[in-house]
């Protein structure tokens, strides 16, 4: 009988203000413990919410075995400890910071109303079995979210910003909170050419989820079929990558202990699609190569999922790649989603008009709709190699309004 | 089982425990795919000093009167505690109210039955070949929850609550692309999971028939009915949202544009939230002890009440109504929607459906959001002609003005259904509820 243990440690402070005022400071300590014991082809697993002793995890998952859930592969092994966190703030001085912050919205635009979260939060996570593998990451990164509304507004809100920050830097703060809120007031012309300034990762996401193998086989995923066709633009990379810095609170080993080659899996290479992605379960139910990566599960067996996608990076910045062209930042909006065959709609209730350089002003509501095979095809325009708005990646491409 | 927990002196302080037992069990396309459960105690321990909350989380019982000493020192000892406004509005009471203690607690349904329930339905509505079907999931689940409530004030309350969940999905693949439709159901009884197979089945041949037949709408405006399911999720998001008072407080503008009295809808609607009645969305005292009622949020078409936390109703002067929740212990509430609906009227389906020339009949609903633009995402909708229900067609979005539907509503239904499958998230919280209402006409709203 071969035994491993997964730990998933998460501390968090969390300061809150309701109206631009601080409303409450809250400590949260989370720990979950997954035990799981193999024999024969079979996994007995105990989960844990809060801390328990080796001795009775392993007793309960081996009562567990009863369950005769299957998995019948070697373990892994290997030795690995990454350490993400930069600077772990005391809770002192996050509310210093977090004060600073809620001046600067408060003076600076008094006819906003703000609620806002400042959260520190340091992320433990951790695999260990009988043949030595003991995998660990730690992280650390503080978490902001702002809530918006204009005291002439009849909205419940206007818009929402958030950011995270290894080294909390209060210049990016208020760089954000000007980009959004310095020309709410003043009013925009929507664009004949409407080009969409995004975050990416609900699109990326949806378009990677195609790619899960079991959806291959079944059939039942809109690239079935389709492995080495080139169905996208020329310059689109999707890539599967658990050391992107821009990611919190990752493991780099995937559900079934696996690793990967310099921790990444190219899924879509200029615009051909090179693989749909596999855990060990599924290559071998449906005879496909085992890429990775699996999802963690801390109560049941792995399957295929737990992806951390990135689009690879242009390297053109989002003033280079825009060419002199306004593009729409989406601040409050809602999406139909992609429908089954990969269309969606989006209304924009608030949006920004950014000219490269700096936001231009507020656009009235509208509604686009988009496709994925489009939005990473024939209207890619790529993602910028700086981040200016969102501190993150942002996707620029074409979008077509309608009615 | 009762805690006594020594509360410090001269600060308000809140204990919440919760303790949940959860199992589910997942079969698709015939492999056993899910097999899991869970058992989670947890609270949250919060201290008020009359100027800020300090709150703490914790997996360990016997760290709570850690916690609360702790907080304590952190908070700033306040002899008028009592006299804070806020502090004032918190409820007393002492009960224990255990719906889900006897046969019906599904702590007592074995594994072995629960496989049982989810195999009967696999052996009744999926066939292996079938040659329309790519793909199917059945899945049950079910979860009881204990919670306990104990203040400085004296509050002492435990209640329970459980929800059992079935759900049937298909996957019909044609032409190279997938639907997927089928039927869920959440109840509160192990029992009340059984029987539904016709209704599965019904519901697998209208996605199916969707997935053959259905046409792109051409975008616009449309006259429209909304069946029950569809109605339940109009209501939360266009008006539900709109009466949580919290967004409201000390704002001029909306607290002018949501005045008591006013006309906000067609006379034919009236709008409740019922938080005691054992549904999805139950919760017979809210997460600061409040108990809860039955409130009319809209009367024939005139506002007349909206939900509140203790902090909004002391700020506005309003009666609480015990709608203050968090979604667990990890959480501090918020106000929220408990079980919300729209009232049945005097129209006939029948007839709604046969009154629209050229509209669209809604039937299922996926999600939605509510703003001042409200948006539903359908799942399954039918061209109206003359009167008649015709070819199912494909449409991603719904939208429309709140302040313009409420009146644009020309029909009330008579066929009032409760739904309780409804989560509602909200900054970062989601939880339970209950939506419902009848059908209804509605003059125009957007389709894309």
């Amino acid at each position: 009988m071969m035994k491993a243990k997964d730990t998933w440690a998460q501390n968090k402070s969390i300061f809150s203000y309701e109206e631009g005022k601080l409303h409450s400071f809250s400590k949260e300590s989370n720990y979950e413990t997954s035990h799981k014991v193999y024999q024969d082809g079979i996994v007995g697993i105990h989960y844990h919410i809060g801390k328990v002793d080796d001795e009775e995890g392993y007793r309960k998952a081996e009562e567990n075995l009863v369950r005769q859930r299957p998995y019948p592969f070697t373990l892994e092994t290997g030795t690995r400890a990454r350490d993400k966190r930069e600077k772990v703030l005391p809770d002192a001085e996050l509310r210093k910071l977090a004060d600073g912050c809620m001046q600067y919205l408060r003076e600076t635009y008094p006819r906003f109303r703000f609620q806002a979260k400042f959260t520190g939060t340091e992320y433990d996570r951790r695999t260990e079995n009988d043949l030595g593998m003991d995998y660990r990451t730690q992280d650390y990164a503080v978490g902001v979210s702002v809530s918006y509304k204009h005291e002439d507004s009849k909205n419940i809100a206007d818009g929402y910003f958030d950011f995270n920050m290894r080294t909390f830097e209060e210049a990016v703060f208020r760089q954000m909170a000007d980009d959004y809120l310095a020309k709410h007031e003043v009013k925009a012309e929507l664009p004949e050419d409407l080009i969409f300034n995004m975050k990416y990762y609900s699109m990326t996401g949806y378009l990677a989820n195609l790619l899960n193998a079991e959806e291959l086989a079944r059939g039942t995923s809109l690239l079935t079929g389709k492995i080495g066709e080139k169905l996208f633009a020329d310059d689109f990379t999707l890539t599967h990558v658990v050391s992107d810095q821009e990611a919190w609170f990752n493991p780099f080993w995937d559900g079934d202990g696996c690793v990967l080659p310099n921790d990444e899996l190219v899924l879509i290479e200029n615009g051909v699609i090179k693989t749909g992605f596999a855990d060990k379960k599924t290559a071998k139910q449906y005879g496909v190569p085992h890429t990775g990566p699996a999802y963690h599960d801390f109560s049941d067996i792995p399957g295929p999922g737990g992806l951390s996608v990135q689009v690879k990076r242009s390297e053109k910045t989002v003033k280079e790649l825009l060419g002199g062209r306004p593009c729409v930042v989406p601040v409050n909006f809602t999406s139909s989603g992609f429908n089954e065959k990969g269309e969606m709609t989006l209304v924009i209730q608030h949006s920004l008009l950014y000219d490269g350089e700096k936001i231009v002003g507020s656009l009235p509501e509208f509604k686009v709709a988009a496709n994925i095979f489009d939005v990473f095809g024939k209207d890619f325009i790529g993602v910028g190699s700086d981040r200016p708005i969102y501190y993150d990646k942002s996707l620029l491409f074409h979008v077509n309004k309608v009615s | 089982m009762e805690y006594n927990f020594r509360f410090p002196k001269d600060l308000y302080a809140d204990v919440r425990i919760e303790e949940s037992e959860s199992l589910w069990l997942g079969m698709e396309n015939g492999e056993l795919k899910n097999d899991g459960e869970s058992a989670e105690i947890g609270a949250m321990v919060r201290v008020f000093d009359g100027n800020l909350w300090y709150t703490a989380t914790t997996n360990s019982l016997e760290e709570i009167q850690g916690q609360l000493d702790a907080l304590a020192q952190m908070a700033t000892p306040n002899p008028k505690i009592a006299d804070e406004r806020i502090v004032k509005e918190f409820e007393v009471h002492q009960e224990e109210r255990f719906l889900y203690s006897g046969e019906n607690d599904l702590r007592k349904v074995s594994r072995a039955k629960w496989k049982e329930i989810m195999d009967g339905y696999v052996e009744k509505c999926a066939d292996p070949e079938d040659p329309d079907v790519s793909f199917w999931f059945c899945g049950v689940s079910g979860r009881h929850l204990i919670k306990r409530f104990y203040s400085s004030k004296g509050a002492k309350i435990a209640w329970d609550r459980q929800q059992c969940n079935l759900n049937f999905f298909y996957g019909f693949t044609v032409n190279g692309v997938t639907n997927y439709g089928g039927k869920g159901y959440t109840t509160m009884t192990v029992p009340e999971l059984l029987g539904h197979e016709a209704e599965i089945l019904e519901k697998k041949a209208q996605y199916l028939d969707y997935a053959k037949n259905a046409v792109d709408i051409t975008p616009g405006d449309y006259e429209c009915v909304l069946a029950p399911f569809v109605t339940a999720m109009f209501t939360h998001e266009s008006f539900g949202h709109k009466s949580e008072a919290d967004f409201m407080l000390n704002d001029k503008t909306l607290r002018e544009e949501w005045v008591m009295g006013k006309k906000v809808g067609s006379e034919k609607v009236s709008i409740c939230d019922m938080g005691d009645l054992p549904n999805h969305g139950y919760v017979p005292y809210d997460d600061e002890g409040t108990k809860a009622g039955k409130i009319y949020l809209m009367k024939d078409g005139i506002l007349t009440g909206r939900l509140h936390d203790a902090n909004s109703a002391s700020i506005m002067g309003e009666a609480k109504t015990g709608n203050a929740r968090a979604q667990d212990y990890h959480f501090q509430p918020i106000v929220r929607m408990t079980n919300t609906y729209m009232e049945a009227g005097k129209d006939n389906p029948e007839d709604m459906i046969a009154g629209v020339k050229d509209g669209i009949y809604v039937v299922d609903v996926n999600n939605g959001t509510g703003n001042s633009t409200f948006v539903m995402n359908p799942s399954l909708c039918y061209r109206i002609r003359d009167g008649k229900i015709c070819e199912p067609v494909r449409v991603h979005m719904i939208t429309g003005s709140v302040f313009q539907t409420l009146f644009d509503i020309e029909g009330v239904g008579t066929d009032f259904e409760l739904f309780d499958t409804y989560n509602c998230g909200k900054m970062g919280q989601g939880v339970n509820v209950s939506a419902g209402g009848p059908s209804i006409h509605v003059k125009r709203l957007a389709f894309n």
